[in-house]
């Protein structure tokens, strides 16, 4: 799998702020990445040097083999930056396509795909209309459907469901998972579980460090850990649950919730989970294989 | 730079103002200024200035001010819009191009634009717009003053075109650095009416302390070249100016674009 995005030791310094501090990772092609931290983590600084907007005090980051801000990229990577806004002064379709004709598209071919991307976002009845004259949401959307202009590779999503209502967020994510394995995908956003569903690598940012990089996700959690959240957890249960054979480990992290760490062995222990649940007349919410996204980065 | 992009950018300027509604407002304002001097100063001082009576004292005054050449045109009122238009449009400018980029830059805007095309592209395709918005400007004037004059006396069309062509180039050079200037200003201030401040500082405490310098101390003399339409007077008489009248606003044009240039290549958006 070939490398689109390569970050070494990267700082950026803002005054006597250490935003980001010898951040390193790699970012191959096709991967849906999300990037994850705390509030002031170095989120949106990480994601505007990669975009060129701003300059890395150290270090070196290469995307698609060019400079960040390289006008080899234009096209190539599109992004969602966090608060940025279109001109209210003029129509939402009149700026999609000088933003498509600046990627190179004629006119006709500009307009087109315009059309195409507001489809995408479900604001085609809007094009004519002034992006001050739109709510925040759609404001938002049509943000969205600029970064899908013409073919990018790389597409970077900061914060693009917040704000959103839950369909539309729904609709957004639908979109991502549809477009995944043609384009690469960076997305930060504080909803945990969105970034679950979508994503297959995991940055995790804290007080501008990399934490931790986690690739494959799933498949690398998936067969040892399954998370499981219970009506009227009581220690009874928690108890029968940890007699089960290959149980290793047994870890409340919610009031309602279990990770349950076991051995593999020839019997699955999902099925024996299953059938422990049913013999008991329990009832279960949400059975996960694996531990989730939540759990691995602040439950230990 | 890809001219195709900075074309592109040079073209949307023009929208912003001859397709919305906000810029045919500014159009009307202007245009209706312009009809109140072209009505009023202007058409009131043609025959004054024309007039058998006070064609001596008024070429003595002239005279006097170097504008000798200009009295004694046939087309007089050329030569009265030629000397308003050279005082008030560069004024003007400093007004009708005061955000460039800066309203975008706050906005957030610019980060679409970088996405797709370098910073140098997008400062001088807008600084290309607002050039072509003032030709228009200056253009639409030059013919309306044109029509009037022809409107007394219809036989000066022949040498009343190509010194209408000259005007609008000279008025339109004369106005390249001071559009130049709203371009650098952008990148250092937060909105467009801070420009606006910043560029009234420049031309009355800067441009003072500049003319101060140079009076006191002649080795400081050539600071005088950095202030936007220091060739005005040049200019004004209309005979024998100097090649640097017309190289200076081009020469300030360069550096304040090149200035700007190195400024927003190094800034964070």
């Amino acid at each position: 799998m070939s490398t689109v995005i390569e970050v070494t030791s990267l700082s950026k310094t803002f005054g006597t702020k250490q935003a980001l501090n010898n951040v390193t990772f790699t970012i191959n092609k096709g991967s849906t990445v999300a990037l994850v931290g705390p509030n002031g983590a170095g989120k949106t600084t990480l994601f505007s040097i990669i975009c060129g907007y701003l300059k890395p005090t150290n270090g070196s980051i290469s995307v698609l083999g060019h400079n960040p801000g390289d006008a080899n990229l234009f096209g190539k990577i599109s992004a969602l930056p966090q608060d940025a806004q279109l001109d209210p002064k003029f129509s939402v379709a009149k700026q999609l396509s000088f933003f498509a004709q600046l990627q190179g598209m004629s006119r006709k071919a500009a307009e087109a795909d315009t059309q195409r991307v507001l489809e995408l976002v479900d604001l085609a009845h809007v094009a004519n209309s002034k992006t001050g004259e739109l709510s925040h949401g759609m404001r938002k959307r049509v943000c969205i459907a600029q970064a899908l202009l013409g073919s990018p590779q790389i597409v970077l999503l900061d914060e693009a469901t917040a704000g959103l209502d839950p369909k539309n967020a729904k609709a957004i994510r639908n979109l991502i998972a549809s477009l995944q394995g043609d384009m690469t995908f960076i997305l930060s956003s504080h909803d945990l579980s969105e970034l679950e569903r979508l994503c297959d690598t995991v940055l995790y940012l804290e007080q501008g460090q990399l934490s931790s990089h986690q690739s494959d996700l799933y498949q690398s959690e998936q067969g040892s850990f399954v998370t499981l959240q219970m009506l009227n957890l009581d220690t009874p249960m928690k108890d029968k649950i940890a007699e089960l054979s290959g149980v290793k480990n047994i870890k409340q992290t919610q009031s309602d919730e279990l990770v349950i760490e076991y051995a593999k062995q020839d019997e699955p222990f999902d099925l024996s989970l299953l059938t422990l649940i049913h013999e008991n007349s329990w009832t279960y919410k949400q059975l996960v294989n694996g531990r989730t996204l939540e759990n691995q980065l602040f439950v230990d | 730079m890809n001219f195709q992009r900075t074309w592109l950018f040079g073209q949307f300027e023009l929208t912003r103002l001859f397709a919305t509604k906000r810029g045919w407002l500014a159009i009307a304002a202007f245009f209706l200024v312009w009809l109140m001097v072209l009505r009023y100063p202007i058409y009131n001082a043609v025959p004054f200035i024309s007039s058998y009576e006070f064609s001596d004292i008024v070429g003595q005054v002239a005279g006097t001010v170097g504008l000798s050449a200009l009295i004694s045109w046939p087309e007089a009122e050329l030569a009265m819009f030629w000397l308003i238009g050279l005082f008030t449009f560069p004024m003007f400018t400093v007004f009708v191009t005061a955000d460039q980029t800066v309203e975008d830059r706050n906005r957030g805007t610019l980060r679409f634009l970088t996405m797709r095309s370098t910073r140098l592209e997008i400062l001088l395709g807008r600084f290309a717009g607002q050039v072509m918005i003032l030709a228009s400007l200056i253009a639409l004037v030059t013919v309306a003053t044109l029509a009037m004059m022809l409107y007394r006396d219809a036989s000066l069309i022949a040498s009343a075109l190509p010194k209408s062509i000259a005007i609008w180039g000279k008025l339109l050079l004369t106005c390249l650095p001071f559009i130049a200037l709203m371009s650098l200003l952008n990148l250092v201030t937060n909105s467009a009416r801070m420009s606006i401040v910043f560029s009234i500082l420049f031309f009355t405490i800067v441009a003072s302390v500049i003319s101060y310098l140079g009076a006191q101390y002649p080795m400081l003399d050539w600071l005088n070249y950095l202030i936007p339409g220091h060739q005005v007077t040049e200019l004004t008489g209309w005979r024998n100016t100097p090649v640097f009248a017309y190289l200076l606003p081009a020469c300030q044009t360069l550096v304040l674009l090149g200035t700007g240039h190195i400024l927003l290549k190094g800034r964070d958006l």
